[in-house]
């Protein structure tokens, strides 16, 4: 790791700086306390999905996870969801422990989990309703949630007339209707493609620059976390464990132009070395020339590269 | 293949080492029947449906008209100096050849007869005349029932016995697919009774619930009740775990979740479970109009059967067949419309 | 041998498999649903069903010969078996069964007594033997097909003892009914028992079977009665007489060569069958009028009587092991209605 002569990602503006001072002094939203997850095998064995996790994030903080697969990102989400009990450690929200999923917890998945039988606006009513409010009242809060993601128009439609970016906009709608402290995001863009996904980034920055949340965001693609984040927890595979806890010297606000400056790609590079060492890369050596029934062989001159 | 030594300076231009190994780009278009189902057009579809009809109808015509196709007996039109023989019977090829051997080295009239199928499989212009005659001819005398009331009263076993099932069944089912625990308590014991053949309770029925349609519902109801139970649970346990998760996330517990989220999502599969489990009370009918007073359309193929008019068994049984799928393309079709979002599998 | 004779005979038989099993569970609910048909202005509740002697109760039905004569019947429609369930299960006030089916019901604890008589087999239960056996005789120390336990079996058994020989002195292949015509002509067994049809269908399969025995030669064997609970009998004595008044103008009726065609067309629309085949099933069949039937309700030994004839039938079940203990055939016969008392 070492070995990596880069370290320019340490390297943080004034404005940056000032900026993660600003977020340090807010209270503390998500503690998270030597978090372990031990899964038992079918056979008797034990897998280590999970070990030591300690990190606390902030209100209005923008943390991103991102680590190789099979690192126990997904697991971790699910726990700080509720939906996955921790073998040990204690996850606080607001200083309280958490236990079970809960309403201070929204969540946002990866697949489209939107009710396919209830149309848009019910869906962002569920949980209000669930959570107590009359039908009117959800209702009305619902139309305001549909207006911040911008699809007070569809209110009626259901979710298979939606595409793919509109029904994560409306998971986030429904997920935020119920005023969660934290909102949880397992890799909600990743069945998008990229213009949507894209698109679906700036959404999700503006909304969260207009309300009061904190988000964690799981995700496997290294751009979008440094796009998004102000901290990106890495964590290593076998067993999952923090291998960094990286500040983003990247300044806001945030545009897609900032993927050539040198802070989002000495960041990147981080990223990629952490996630990928070399070594751990496959050596393609070119491949013999040698007569066989597989070779269609090309002339001369007809080459591609 | 072609290979170098059969290209020559004036065929068409080609890749040029394309065939040094002696192969030649494999371009014989090569269509697969099989692969990922692609949706048919709807002009094809439609054809490919009335082709499913025409093809068995056509093996059976075949089978009922051409004579050297099966056809393994002979019936008797003229029994000749045979004693045992009479116009009308239906006996083996090889008896009748051996007869007709014998007839002619004894020098008496030999029997004489044409190539025909056993009784069992009568031709389709028979099976065609006595469908009409069925739908169409009123019984002249005292309380003998016709066929469409017969089967008027045998589709009112079945829509009770149906209904009274799922009204039990289906709520049982979907607390099996959502609690281990009740499925644990429940589960095993009607996996275990499931087994007990349903026409084996009829007298028992019939001692309960007397001679009239009582017992005859009941029939229904345990056949199609255990099963029911066992199927809805196994559809409701297949709901897509996440819309739970997420449901969860969102603040739902408990009944509410059964109510709000699990029976929802389940729905068009349940539906569909319904509507296949409707096709299993209509086998379980056969045995149930055996119980208690003799009605319905299925004594009536019972009845018929016993004096071998064949012809008349089959049209039964293709009344059923037209109201059974004409049921299910009705509930289908409504299926469509209640899940719109589930076009697949409604 | 003319062929199809009567087929509904072998619902009336194959029955009797079934029977034993599930009419061992219905006593247990008698004493719920008994009474309540016996009230005396109830209908008498009589089960019938599809065996040319019963379907003639359709005649007077339709002829609504049962009012005329002052009783409020009502007659239901059954399977045989069915018919039988429902006797037991004390829903039916009486049932047209066979003698032997009466002393089953009643040795599983449905007791009847057999008031009335209908009918007796004629001809339609058959040992066919195939070419080259002449009688009964000739099936000494050979093997014979048949479903032991049923008609059939009671059958062999009599032609054997007439022909003075012991049911030992064949071998029994136990074979069902059904399949006898391929048991016989795949030529593994001399003969075999079925009734018509399928006994016809054996003869065709085999060329050169022919009949060794049949009922005809044993009539008496099996006789169609009215079973009647003995509580309905006590309570309403006077109704049941009214019942065999009508039965004696409805034979009078269907044996009179004017009126038969007329008889033949109901009862054939009952059974589902054109008048004409209907026809050759009511041949198969000898109506008993209630002065035919004053002969045979004397108690004596021999087919003759529906005694002897019964004494036979609870032997031949306590033996097949039908029910456990011999039966008091007396208390099943109930003669003071057919002689006029």
């Amino acid at each position: 790791m070492t070995a990596l002569p880069d370290t320019a990602y340490h390297h943080q503006s004034d404005a940056v700086q000032a900026r993660f001072a600003r977020i340090k002094a807010r209270d503390v939203a998500l503690r998270v306390q030597g978090l372990g997850k031990v899964f038992r095998t079918p056979k008797g064995g034990e897998t280590i999905a999970l070990r030591g996790i300690d990190i606390e994030t902030h209100r209005r903080e923008f943390l991103c996870v991102v680590g190789p697969s099979g690192c126990g990102k997904s697991t971790f989400v699910r726990i700080l969801a509720g939906l996955e009990t921790a073998s040990s450690g204690t996850v606080f929200v607001d200083g309280q422990p958490v236990n079970g999923p809960g309403a201070d917890r929204g969540m946002v998945f990866q697949g489209y989990t939107l009710f396919p039988w209830l149309s848009v606006l019910r869906n962002v009513m569920f949980g209000l309703e669930e959570n107590g409010e009359s039908r009117r009242t959800a209702a009305r809060e619902a139309r305001e949630w549909l207006s911040l993601v911008g699809l007070e128009f569809f209110a009626d439609s259901y979710p298979h007339q939606l595409s793919g970016g509109m029904k994560q906009r409306v998971a986030i709608a429904r997920a935020l209707a119920t005023r969660p402290r934290i909102l949880l995001m397992d890799e909600p863009f990743s069945a998008l493609d990229a213009q949507s996904r894209a698109r679906m980034q700036a959404y999700l920055i503006e909304i969260w620059k207009k309300i009061d949340i904190t988000i964690v965001f799981i995700t496997h693609d290294l751009d979008e976390a440094v796009f998004l984040a102000d901290r990106i927890l890495v964590l290593s595979a076998h067993p999952g464990e923090i291998a960094e806890l990286i500040e983003v010297p990247v300044s806001r606000p945030r545009s897609q132009g900032q993927m050539l400056e040198r802070e989002f790609r000495a960041t990147r590079a981080r990223l990629d070395a952490l996630i990928h060492p070399p070594d751990d890369e496959d050596d393609v050596k070119p491949a013999a020339i040698k007569p066989s029934i597989v070779t269609r062989l090309v002339a001369h001159g007809d080459e591609v590269e | 293949m072609g290979g170098i030594a059969s290209s020559t300076p004036t065929e068409a231009p080609r890749p040029p080492i394309a065939d040094a190994f002696g192969m030649s780009p494999m371009r014989r278009k090569r269509r697969s029947w099989f692969g990922v189902p692609k949706p048919l057009g709807r002009r094809n579809a439609l054809s490919l449906t009335i082709l499913s009809f025409i093809l068995p109808l056509l093996a059976w015509s075949a089978v009922s008209y051409v004579p050297f196709l099966w056809h393994p007996l002979i019936q008797v039109s003229d029994p000749g100096a045979v004693d045992y023989l009479q116009p009308g019977m239906r006996v083996d090829r090889e008896t009748f050849a051996t007869e007709v051997a014998a007839a002619k080295e004894a020098g008496t009239a030999p029997p004489q007869g044409i190539p025909s199928n056993p009784v069992y499989l009568p031709a389709p212009h028979e099976v065609a005349a006595a469908f009409w005659t069925a739908i169409t001819t009123r019984p002249t005398f005292g309380d003998a029932i016709p066929l469409p009331q017969s089967l008027w009263h045998s589709i009112q076993i079945i829509f009770w016995g149906f209904t009274i099932s799922s009204i039990l069944g289906v709520p049982l089912g979907v607390f099996c697919g959502t609690s281990p625990v009740f499925a644990r308590i429940v589960e095993p014991f009607i996996e275990f009774v499931r087994y007990m053949p349903a026409p084996a309770f009829g007298a028992l029925m019939v001692a309960i619930l007397g001679i009239y349609d009582g017992p005859k519902i009941a029939i229904i109801i345990i056949g199609t009740f255990f099963q029911q139970v066992l199927v809805i649970a196994n559809t409701t346990r297949r709901v897509d775990g996440m819309l739970i998760e997420a449901a969860l996330t969102l603040g739902a517990r408990n009944l509410r979740l059964v109510r709000r989220v699990i029976v929802p999502a389940v729905l068009p599969q349940l539906y569909r479970d319904q509507r296949i489990l409707l096709g299993w009370a209509w086998t379980y009918l056969i045995v149930a109009e055996l119980i208690g007073t003799s009605s319905g359309i299925t004594f009536f193929i019972t009845q018929q059967a016993r004096y071998q008019h064949f012809e008349n068994v089959y049209a039964a049984i293709l009344i059923i067949g037209i109201v059974g799928s004409a049921t299910d393309i009705v509930l289908a079709l409504i299926g469509r419309r209640l899940f719109p979002w589930a076009k697949e599998e409604a | 041998m003319r062929f199809p004779a009567i087929i509904a005979k072998s619902l009336t038989v194959s029955a009797r498999c079934l029977r034993v099993a599930s009419l061992s569970a219905a006593p247990l609910f008698m004493p719920l649903s008994m009474g309540a048909a016996h009230a005396a202005d109830a209908p008498l509740h009589i089960g019938y069903s599809d065996w040319p002697g019963w379907v003639a109760m359709q005649v007077a039905i339709d002829k609504g010969w049962f009012k005329d004569a002052g009783v409020d019947v009502k007659f239901e429609w059954f399977d045989y078996s069915a018919s039988m369930d429902a006797y037991s299960a004390g829903k039916i006030d009486a049932d047209l069964v066979t003698n032997g089916d009466a002393l089953v019901m009643g040795g599983n604890g449905a007791k009847s007594v057999m008031i009335m008589l209908t009918d007796y087999s004629n001809g339609n239960d058959i040992i066919v033997g195939k070419a080259g056996t002449k009688g009964l005789k000739d099936l000494k120390g050979k093997k014979v097909g048949i479903e032991v336990g049923l008609v059939e079996h009671l059958l062999l058994i009599d032609g054997l003892t007439k022909a003075k020989m012991k049911e030992t002195d064949v071998t029994l292949v136990n074979a069902k009914t059904n399949e006898t015509p391929q048991v016989l002509a795949s030529g593994d067994v001399a003969a075999a028992g079925a009734w018509q049809p399928v006994a016809g269908q054996a003869m065709k399969g085999a060329p050169g079977a022919h009949p060794l025995y049949t009922s005809a030669q044993a009539p008496g064997l099996i006789y169609d009665v009215l079973a009647v609970s003995p509580t309905s009998l006590n309570a309403r004595k006077a109704d049941w007489a009214k019942v065999l008044t009508v039965w004696d103008k409805t034979v009078a009726y269907i044996d009179d060569p004017k009126t038969q065609p007329d008889a033949v067309k109901i009862m054939a629309a009952k059974s589902g069958v054109p008048p004409e085949e209907y026809v050759k099933y009511l041949k198969g069949t000898k109506l008993l009028s209630v002065a035919d039937a004053r002969k045979v309700m004397v108690d004596k030994d021999g087919l003759g009587s529906l005694y002897g004839s019964s004494r036979n039938a609870d032997a031949f079940n306590v033996k097949n092991s039908v029910y456990k203990t011999a039966q008091d055939v007396k208390s099943y016969i109930d003669p003071s209605l057919t002689n006029g008392k």
